[in-house]
């Protein structure tokens, strides 16, 4: 795949947000409010629903990939990047599907990316673990799921209409 | 930069078409995960410190046999835990202990020294101990 | 070709090392079963030779083993013996003067009258206790040190069991070489007690639920959590091991001064000291004070037990400071200052926990 340096930069500052909205997440501590381990706000998530349609499915999956890294380096474990890997993969999967159909808006691609990182993380615990208990949050988190899918994608669609209102979008 | 497309950003009809499935998806899961109590629950058998066998809670319903220094234990498993019904050691500790069903629990026979114990999730819940005196 | 990915390759060298695996021992001596967990330092080697030191601390103490050293120093009356059994007998003379005669390990030709030493339980007859009585003395038995070893003396008749006591000391060995390793994260479980090193490898302090004495039977029934870091726990009770005969209940910690079973108003002891490795040759370990106190408070009852608690510093300013749990008769739970705030009791146990000072 090749990136111009317009395309690479800006894969760079958005590999770079997701890294800082990563670690934002951290203020917002949701396990008080939901009692699972684990459950977040996703707001790294913003970036690859934004990358998909800005820059495209190759680009945002290398954001991806790269935040995922990062990220675990940072945090100085190893052992979560599979966490990290298989949430993020399985949620940039379907939300590449899903923003093909026409028929959904931003906050249905969020939810459902959403929801698919939940399955994907949970289906890392239970690798990890060599267990099925994992699979006792899924519910309860499917359902958070799509709470914290609407925010990302409410954040989403005030970023797109801001660069509208900017002129800087096509179509 | 300019952006490649733009997605819908209104809420469209078809996002109640994603919610369901996810909810819908989450209740089968909730059926599949509550429908069993012990699930991911192993049971290990030790004798003198080695592991002799090693089975799932679930799935493995039945008796099963151990000669352990001499001694005959006979264990029957079940979806809700797992007991030692018949030993021929002399203190019986084994059998009086009753059917442990949670991850961390464990019946031990002195005489035979042998141990089983249920693994499980690896998280102690909010109430777990590290472990027992007394 | 190389030369690109070199930084990022380097970049893996400044992640953090996962949560370590424990390195973990298990196995059935003195009559119970032992589990030996250590995380970080030389965790294998520590629960190796902890356990490798438990069977033959079994060997060396067991009274059903016709060649232990115990046996044979019960068959003849008088014997040299090696190190541990030599350090334990002086530890146990020690604890027997302290405790005016509660705790006595000369007190087995009555255990075995009742049966606690072979499993066939039996009620003596009056008569026969009187004349096994005047054989508990544990201030007749003497142990000097001469060199490398030991040499005991038993009065005339006298049997001696330490197992009020070896567990503890045992905890005192595994704390030994949980130091020597240099582990960070540790734990010994023995039967009903336990040592606990460092905190729990998830941070915060080891949570060791204590039995409840009413409830024994059933699985996980607790009287409350302890929270502890560094620290011995040591549990005694009736409930351990007894025998039904006409409707009464015998339990196994039988009272020096009667004969007959403690029947003190208490259900079980916990003794809590800390735990830092031994401290000075000669001394006693804390494993082995909490053994032989816990014992020894179950005979004494709430009260004089508490008194020994409270002039304990004053009293004996060369022991460590111990702390501990009463659980009653009549649904009361007693804790000593030091542990306020570190226990927590359990809520469907029903019980009344009061702190006092």
């Amino acid at each position: 795949m090749k990136l111009t340096t317009k395309e690479l930069t800006a894969c760079a500052l958005l590999t770079a947000m997701a890294l800082g909205l990563s670690y934002l997440e951290n203020f917002f501590p949701l396990a008080l409010a939901v009692p699972i381990p684990g459950v977040k706000l996703g707001l790294a998530n913003i970036v690859t629903v934004f990358a998909l349609y800005a820059l495209g499915t190759g680009e945002a999956f290398l954001i991806l990939f790269a935040r995922c890294l990062l990220g675990s380096m940072f945090a100085g474990n190893m052992n979560a990047l599979i966490f990290s890997l298989l949430g993020g993969v399985t949620a940039m999967a379907v939300m590449a599907a899903l923003s093909r159909l026409r028929g959904l808006s931003v906050y249905g691609v969020s939810a459902g990316g959403a929801a698919a990182h939940n399955c994907g993380q949970i289906a890392a615990a239970m690798l990890t673990l060599g267990s099925t208990a994992p699979l006792y949050y899924l519910p309860l988190l499917l359902g958070v799921s799509l709470l914290t899918g609407g925010l990302t994608g409410l954040i989403c669609a005030c970023l797109f209409r801001g660069l509208a209102s900017a002129n800087l979008t096509k179509g | 930069m300019s952006v490649r497309r733009s997605p819908k950003l209104r809420p469209a009809p078809w996002d109640l078409a994603v919610i369901f499935a996810v909810l819908a998806f989450a209740l089968a899961c909730g059926a599949l995960v509550w429908g069993g109590g012990t699930e991911g629950l192993t049971a290990v058998v030790s004798v003198d410190g080695v592991e002799i066998d090693r089975f799932a809670l679930n799935g493995s319903a039945g008796e099963r046999v151990y000669s352990a220094n001499g001694y005959a234990l006979t264990a029957a498993v079940s979806p809700d835990g797992v007991q030692i019904t018949a030993s021929d050691c002399p203190t019986q500790d084994c059998v009086r202990m009753g059917t442990i069903f949670r991850s961390g629990q464990s019946i031990v026979c002195l005489p035979a020294r042998f141990i089983l114990r249920l693994e499980g999730e690896r998280e102690t819940n909010s109430t777990g101990v590290d472990a027992v005196i007394g | 070709m190389l030369k690109r990915f070199l930084p990022l390759l380097l970049c893996f060298f400044l992640t953090a090392c996962a949560a370590p695996e424990p390195a973990q021992q298990q196995l059935v001596a003195m009559d119970t079963v032992m589990t030996f967990t250590a995380y970080g330092g030389d965790a294998e080697a520590a629960v190796e030779a902890a356990a490798a030191q438990m069977r033959a601390l079994e060997n060396a103490l067991s009274r059903t083993r016709p060649d232990s050293e115990v046996s044979r120093l019960n068959d003849q009356g008088s014997g040299t013996t090696g190190a541990a059994l030599g350090e334990l007998l002086q530890a146990a003379v020690h604890y027997c003067g302290t405790t005016e005669g509660a705790f006595d390990f000369t007190v087995s030709p009555v255990a075995s009258a009742w049966g606690f030493t072979t499993d066939s339980f039996q009620v003596p007859r009056p008569e026969e206790l009187e004349a096994l009585l005047p054989l508990v003395d544990g201030s007749a038995v003497t142990v000097e040190k001469t060199g490398d070893a030991y040499d005991a003396v038993l009065g005339p008749g006298q049997s001696i069991d330490l197992g009020g006591i070896a567990k503890g000391y045992a905890a005192d060995l595994v704390a030994d070489y949980f130091a020597a390793s240099e582990i960070e994260h540790g734990k010994a479980e023995m039967g009903g007690n336990i040592l606990v090193w460092g905190t729990r490898p998830g941070g915060g302090p080891w949570r060791v639920g204590v039995m409840d004495p009413a409830r024994p039977n059933e699985n996980g029934a607790l009287a409350g959590v302890l929270e502890l870091e560094n620290a011995y726990a040591i549990t005694s009770g009736g409930y351990q091991r007894f025998f039904e005969q006409d409707g009464k209940t015998y339990h196994h910690i039988i009272d020096p001064s009667t004969g007959y079973p403690a029947d003190s108003g208490l259900t079980s002891v916990t003794v809590v000291a800390q735990a830092q490795g031994r401290s000075e040759p000669g001394k006693p370990g804390n494993g082995t004070m909490c053994d032989a106190y816990s014992t020894a408070f179950f005979i004494m009852g709430e009260e004089k037990a508490l008194d020994f608690w409270r002039n304990h510093q004053k009293n004996r300013p060369y022991e460590d400071a111990f702390d501990l749990i009463l659980v009653t008769e009549n649904g009361r739970i007693v804790v000593t200052e030091g542990l306020a705030g570190r226990f927590t009791p359990d809520a469907e146990s029903g019980y009344v926990c009061e702190t006092v000072s």
